[in-house]
């Protein structure tokens, strides 16, 4: 009977290594799809798992955490059809979610989801569009499918696994890393084919590893800030849901090469778009506790020079800290922003609060005085006109 | 895409336990021990006059694979809402209460609609959870014959609801039991582990929206009635509503809350 299993695990395995081997050694890329306008799903399994992903598309509709903006909208939509042509991003609803972290996701039905902290973290329109490739590639290839078949496959055989032979704790261990190895295949399978739309489009090909470079650099900045060191692994571990970091910029990296693609620099409107909304996706990332990370990130962001907002930003990350030297450097940042002349009001209230807090009484209340003269009803003003009239 | 860590460690967490409950091969619960309904004590439905909008009922119909995944299944689905709309207009006409099915206004809020039934699954989840379970009753929750859980009286606010006195809320959930899924459990049995097949739950709830008080609440783990034909979907409808406060059914409460006459008199008449 274990020999039955085994056997078993074993076809499971090959069919999952049949679906990467295509991608993972080869030279010659997965030939993309044909596109066919409102494709309607026609087995049960399919059905079934486009039924519950139109369910949750309902929920996403009204989900209070949807930024509806429809500039912001417009533009995410123009950079997938950007990347992946006219005709087929036709068949994809965007949603922006404001979630601070670094993440999109897709379903079945052409239902694609981006997080807030996805936008605040990539540089330019390209290697938005390499996401949105790489989710759109997953709908495309109809992985959810697959994925949900796979599993099925591996829960059955871990059940009769638990109930046939005795001490099955093997197998069934294997049975879950196959499936996790499945869905790695499939991520892998997802980035190759989002690199062929990126290459086919007007975007240059080396954005999809510049992605997780950066990746790669923040989490090696957050680990630092959290007094860890990071570590980049070049092979998944068993239960991983994606390749690492590192195999992704390696392998993209390499296709970008080989692509050797030279394309007219376009007119990047990625921080155009953005400048609406970096305030708030800022401010939603501070409060992360997340120290290195979001210096890391405004770093980034703050390539092209310092404005008012970053250096705010920058402000308000040191003075959450608030050790007593980074009460100083808060409220140097907060004085810059407002030399920079479109800080927000705000700025001179992170100003007073840090001055105060490093005993610099008279300039804290002037500072927190400007403020209050600035923004007279702000939520806080009451409780601010306090530490004033001290 | 790539999911910072945080989100791969959660991932990974929820898989371990969907895991465990796949695989756990022990009976799911011990039903004999929990309540199923609830009624707040004094509460009558007067029949034939009340207006019952029946908001948009959850529903979800698949097949359970020999793993125990839940494998859903659009047609069945879809026949379900069918059958348990005309089942529930079928028995609560008896009653002579009007039920209609609740439209969503021009120009209303959809995402007010969505708050109230994300909170109502809460609701219901919690007085499932430290109500009805004896062993696990919150401190606030032990005293005899008490049932005080709400919405918030703000509810009536929300549109298309200006001409109706009870909000009514079901949700079903039926995995049904694969072949695999039935060989495999004659096989664990053979070897002397209990195996489930099949999953079939309910719960329905009554919203009184002039104070936003959830004054009934049904639930059922382990339900009969087939919904994916008329007749089981009628049986199905029967159970929900068990307990329904107003005219009983032709089912009696099994579990009812019981009213002490003494509280039935203190409690204000109910509206």
């Amino acid at each position: 009977m274990r020999k039955l299993m085994l056997a078993l695990l074993l076809g499971l395995a090959t069919g999952a290594a049949g679906e990467s081997g295509a991608i993972a050694g080869d030279k010659k890329p997965l030939p993309l799809p044909t596109y066919g306008q409102a494709y309607a799903p026609t087995t049960v399994d399919e059905r079934g798992i486009w039924m519950l992903a139109d369910e949750d598309e309902r929920r996403l509709q009204d989900s209070p955490s949807r930024i509806k903006d429809p500039e912001l909208n417009a533009y995410v939509r123009n950079v997938l059809c950007r990347t992946v042509g006219e005709d087929r991003c036709k068949s994809v609803r965007i949603y922006i979610q404001q979630v601070p972290f670094f993440n999109a996701s897709m379903s079945p039905n052409g239902t694609m989801t981006v997080w807030s902290g996805l936008l605040l973290r990539v540089r330019n329109e390209a290697e938005l569009g390499s996401i949105l490739g790489h989710e759109f590639g997953h709908f495309e290839l109809r992985h959810q499918l697959r994925s949900f078949r796979n599993r099925r496959t591996g829960s059955d055989i871990m059940a009769w696994a638990s109930v046939l032979v005795r001490n099955s704790g093997d197998i069934r261990y294997n049975a879950w890393g196959q499936i996790y190895a499945f869905d790695r295949a499939q991520e892998r399978d997802a980035d190759l084919i989002g690199f062929q739309y990126l290459a086919g489009s007007q975007y240059p090909s080396s954005a999809a590893a510049d992605v997780w470079d950066h990746a790669m650099l923040e989490s090696d900045a957050s680990a630092v800030g959290r007094r860890g060191s990071a570590r980049h692994k070049y092979v998944a571990g068993i239960f991983a849901t994606h390749p690492t970091d590192l195999a992704r910029a390696t392998y993209l990296r390499t296709a970008s090469i080989e692509a050797a693609d030279v394309k007219p620099a376009i007119v990047d409107r990625h921080r155009a778009a953005m400048a609406k909304w970096l305030p708030i996706f800022l401010n939603d990332q501070i409060k992360l506790n997340d120290f290195g990370g979001s210096e890391y990130v405004i770093g980034c962001l703050a390539e092209g020079g310092w404005s008012g907002a970053l250096l705010f930003a920058r402000g308000e990350l040191y003075r959450e800290r608030g050790n007593p030297r980074d009460l100083v450097s808060a409220a140097q940042f907060y004085q810059e922003a407002i030399a920079k002349g479109d800080a927000p009001p705000e700025a001179y209230r992170g100003l007073g609060l840090s001055l105060l807090r490093s005993q610099q009484i008279a300039e804290g209340q002037a500072a927190l005085a400007t403020y209050l003269r600035l923004k007279p009803d702000a939520a806080d003003a009451a409780l601010l006109s306090t530490l004033v009239s001290r | 895409m790539g999911a910072s860590e945080e989100k791969v460690g959660m991932i990974r967490t929820v898989h371990a336990v969907l895991g465990a409950l796949m695989l756990s091969l022990a009976a799911m619960m011990p039903a004999a021990a929990q309540e199923k309904t609830g009624l707040k004590p004094g509460f009558v439905l007067q029949a034939g006059t009340a207006r019952i909008v029946l908001m948009r009922p959850s529903i979800r119909v698949g097949a359970q694979s020999t793993g125990g995944m839940y494998e859903p299944n659009a047609d069945w689905t879809d026949q379900s809402r069918d059958n348990i709309g005309s089942a529930l207009a079928k028995a609560q006409g008896g009653l002579g209460n009007s039920v209609r099915s609740y439209v969503e206004p021009v120009g209303g809020d959809p995402m007010k609609t969505a708050e109230y039934h994300a909170l109502f699954e809460t609701v219901a989840t919690s007085v499932i959870e430290y109500q009805f379970f004896k062993g696990n009753r919150l401190p606030t929750k032990k005293r005899k014959d008490q049932f005080e859980w709400g919405l918030g009286p703000d509810v009536r606010k929300l549109g298309g609801l200006e001409n109706a006195d009870y909000a009514l809320f079901i949700t079903t959930e039926d995995h049904f039991g694969s072949t695999g899924r039935k060989v495999l459990q004659v096989f664990a049995a053979l070897a002397r582990v209990p195996i489930t097949a099949g999953v079939h739950k309910g719960f329905a709830g009554l919203v009184d929206l002039r104070t936003g008080e959830l004054v009934w609440l049904n639930a059922d783990m382990q339900m009969g009635g087939d919904v994916r034909d008329a007749d089981g979907a009628d049986k199905r409808v029967r159970q929900l509503l068990e307990g329904f406060p107003g005219k009983p059914l032709d089912v009696v409460p099994a579990v009812a809350v019981p009213i002490t006459p003494a509280q039935a008199a203190v409690t204000p008449p109910a509206h």
